[in-house]
């Protein structure tokens, strides 16, 4: 049996091997929000002390604060899930045109098969919107090279790079080799106006910059070692890329294979050629057909999986399924489903919405899972803030419908507050309920600015919720403590009934919290 | 080694240890020289839900996940769990479950099954004493490392060896 030396390896999940590849590129600063299948990468990073590495307010401040380091001239990261990129996209479109001085990355984990989720979207369409190069690893070994790479692409092309990962990718481990740390010597920062002030004149000669840059980052795409030819067998080829490539090797070792590490801009060369050299071409990739469409396009002619596996996550066991392109057979699950932790502080909030028979306008929390039968207490879910702002639609909508929200205390700093100025402003009423339990609970408990402790534990200015809601403007703000049943209950009751806008902050810290 | 690749799943549910005891054999493996992968459940999944961990070693490994029907061990830690993770399981596979009344009867706290599980699939692993004892070193602290080491040996004493 041939051995692998151990002494320099290490088991590391595919969110670390980015973090590990990230501090031995010299990363300076990263910053990030809670999210799964993302978070560990920002708390693998807080553990080097040479790391800049802070838990931002929401994804929008994070990619801001990393890219502002990156143009300032030190290596920068930002990391979230596929969701998360949704609040970060308006810097992000934005940085396409400005670049950078040092290399920032920005990784994104989607999660097909939402095992953590409010949707599949498939981040690979961001490149070809925001003309950014994208870079997809396929294991955890693969993500702490191409992360390095990614640093060089974005320093040589002066762009921001995204860098892709799926869940079965973050919550991988391997046995990965740790190298040693490596700082580039850092770029001087000049002021910049044309480059850095994008008002319309200094932005169309940006954008032309950046169609020569997709130009360039397309030859680059070519010669890319991260765009590899296996060949074996020439009656099959698969063009793939990420976990799926695992899979279909395993499954069919003999035949060739094009596996795409450097996604965007399209190898379209490599691509044609490989297509020519092989017999049967078949194209597999998980969710969208975002590689088939554009192979489509070359006039190339393959197969790829029917349209009914678009939707969940792939397999192993589903690739001759796949590759045949048979429909995709539903079956019935019976996995146990999550559920709050016994004696959770929600138990006791939901009981009494659910008793008062409120219409309840939920958020993104632990406090979701209010939504399943026996409690089914929560009654909307699209996004972060949205339990605040939901409410103020639904009572425009319903006048007559006993309508509240819900916002978690990090989700609340996150974008509920916005939505609470917004309800105020406008003159809206109701009932909006802070699920206080003093930390970030469904990612796995981390600090956030109400906690008054940092990514490192480290204390820090505390956010003071019920002073910020009265700066608000909200008419009458309580803390109260939900597990004091009789108080809490009563207190709800009156304020349904008052006609003002009110906040109520449900405050029982989460029992998972370590003290 | 006897096979090409050993395809390991762990299953049960939030909470009970399940990631640890993947992680105890991760470790195992590669300091036995091999190629690891294993997979996890993190998030909302964690929260009493159902998690898997699925363990492979070799030579070389692609894939991160078992398939159905592949698994050579089933280490189920809980009996609601098992109908739903047997389909894991080869035809000639090994499954565990009957190790699972046994733990009652030996181990004194419920949060030492995922030891006591390690224990009886390492019986029918080929790797060594001093490999299992450095990873038990590895993932757990100094305070606690002897206790499940103690637990660890019940279970391999009792495994098939």
């Amino acid at each position: 049996m041939p051995t692998r030396k151990f002494t320099n390896r290490s088991l590391l999940s595919g969110n670390e091997a980015v973090a590990q590849g990230a501090y031995e590129a010299g990363l300076r600063v990263a910053c990030a929000y809670p999210g799964t299948p993302s978070t560990e990468i920002l708390e693998t990073l807080a553990t080097f002390p040479e790391i800049d590495a802070q838990w931002s307010v929401n994804e929008k401040v994070a990619y801001e604060v990393a890219l502002g380091a990156a143009v300032g001239g030190v290596r920068s990261l930002f990391a979230c899930k596929h969701v998360g990129l949704n609040a970060a996209m308006d810097p992000l479109m934005t940085s396409s045109y400005t670049g950078i001085l040092a290399g920032f990355v920005v990784v994104v984990c989607d999660d097909p098969g939402m095992h953590s989720s409010q949707n599949e979207q498939d981040t690979r369409w961001v490149s070809i919107y925001s003309k950014m190069p994208l870079i997809e690893p396929a294991s955890p070994s693969e993500a702490k090279e191409y992360i390095k790479e990614a640093f060089k692409i974005s320093e040589k092309f002066d762009t921001p790079v995204l860098f892709r990962l799926t869940t079965r990718i973050s919550h991988t481990k391997e046995d990965v080799s740790i190298g040693q740390r490596h700082v580039p010597e850092q770029p001087a920062f000049e002021v910049n106006i044309k480059k850095y002030v994008m008002v319309p004149g200094n932005a169309y000669g940006r954008h032309i910059l950046v169609e020569k840059r997709l130009k360039k980052l397309k030859s680059l795409a070519e010669k890319s070692r991260l765009n590899r030819v296996e060949m074996n067998s020439k009656k099959l080829g698969f063009i793939t890329s990420g976990v799926t490539y695992n899979y279909l090797k395993e499954q069919y070792p003999d035949a060739s294979y094009l596996k795409l590490g450097f996604v965007y801009p399209f190898c379209d060369e490599k691509i044609k050629q490989f297509a020519k050299s092989v017999k049967k071409l078949i194209v597999v990739e998980e969710l969208d057909p975002f590689l088939e469409e554009h192979i489509r396009g070359l006039g190339i002619k393959f197969s790829a999986k029917d349209p009914s596996f678009r939707i969940g996550e792939l397999r192993p066991e589903l690739m001759p399924a796949v590759v045949q392109g048979q429909v995709k057979r539903e079956k019935k699950t019976d996995v146990r489903k999550p559920r709050l932790c016994q004696s959770c502080p929600h138990w006791f909030t939901f009981a009494v919405l659910k008793k008062l028979k409120l219409i309840v306008a939920g958020d993104i929390g632990c406090y979701t899972l209010a939504a399943l039968p026996p409690t089914s207490a929560l009654h909307s879910c699209v996004c972060m803030g949205a339990g605040v702002t939901f409410n103020e639609g639904w009572r425009k909508a319903l006048p007559n419908g006993k309508i509240v929200g819900v916002v978690g205390d990090s989700t609340f700093v996150h974008s509920g507050v916005t939505g609470l100025i917004n309800a105020a402003y406008n003159k809206a009423k109701g009932v909006i309920f802070i699920l206080d339990n003093s930390t970030t609970a469904m990612t796995g408990g981390q600090q956030h600015p109400a906690t008054g402790l940092t990514i490192r534990n480290e204390p820090t200015k505390k956010l003071i919720l019920e002073d910020l809601c009265r700066s608000c403007g909200a008419d009458n703000v309580d803390v109260v403590d939900p597990k004091n049943h009789k108080e809490f209950e009563a207190l709800v009751k009156k304020r349904i009934n008052t006609d003002a806008l009110s906040v109520i902050i449900a405050r029982h810290p989460c029992r998972l919290i370590k003290r | 080694m006897k096979k090409e690749i050993y395809n390991i799943v762990f299953g049960g549910i939030g909470g009970q240890g399940i990631l640890k005891a993947s992680e105890i054999c991760g470790w195992a493996a590669l300091y036995s020289g091999l190629h690891v992968k294993k997979s996890e459940v993190h998030g909302m999944a964690q929260r009493g839900g159902s998690v898997e961990s699925h363990l492979r070693f070799g030579k070389k490994v692609f894939s991160p996940l078992v398939p159905l029907g592949a698994a050579d061990y089933l280490v189920c830690f809980h009996k609601e769990e098992h109908a739903r993770l047997k389909k894991f399981l080869k035809p000639d596979g090994t499954d565990l479950a009957g190790y699972l009344d046994k733990a009652q009867s030996v181990i004194e706290d419920s949060k030492y099954l995922n030891t006591f599980l390690v224990g009886v699939l390492a019986a029918y692993l080929p790797i060594t004493e001093k490999n299992w004892i450095m990873a038990l070193d590895k993932v757990f602290s100094q305070k606690i490392a002897e206790r499940n080491k103690e637990v660890f040996f019940k279970g391999r004493g009792l495994g098939k060896l």
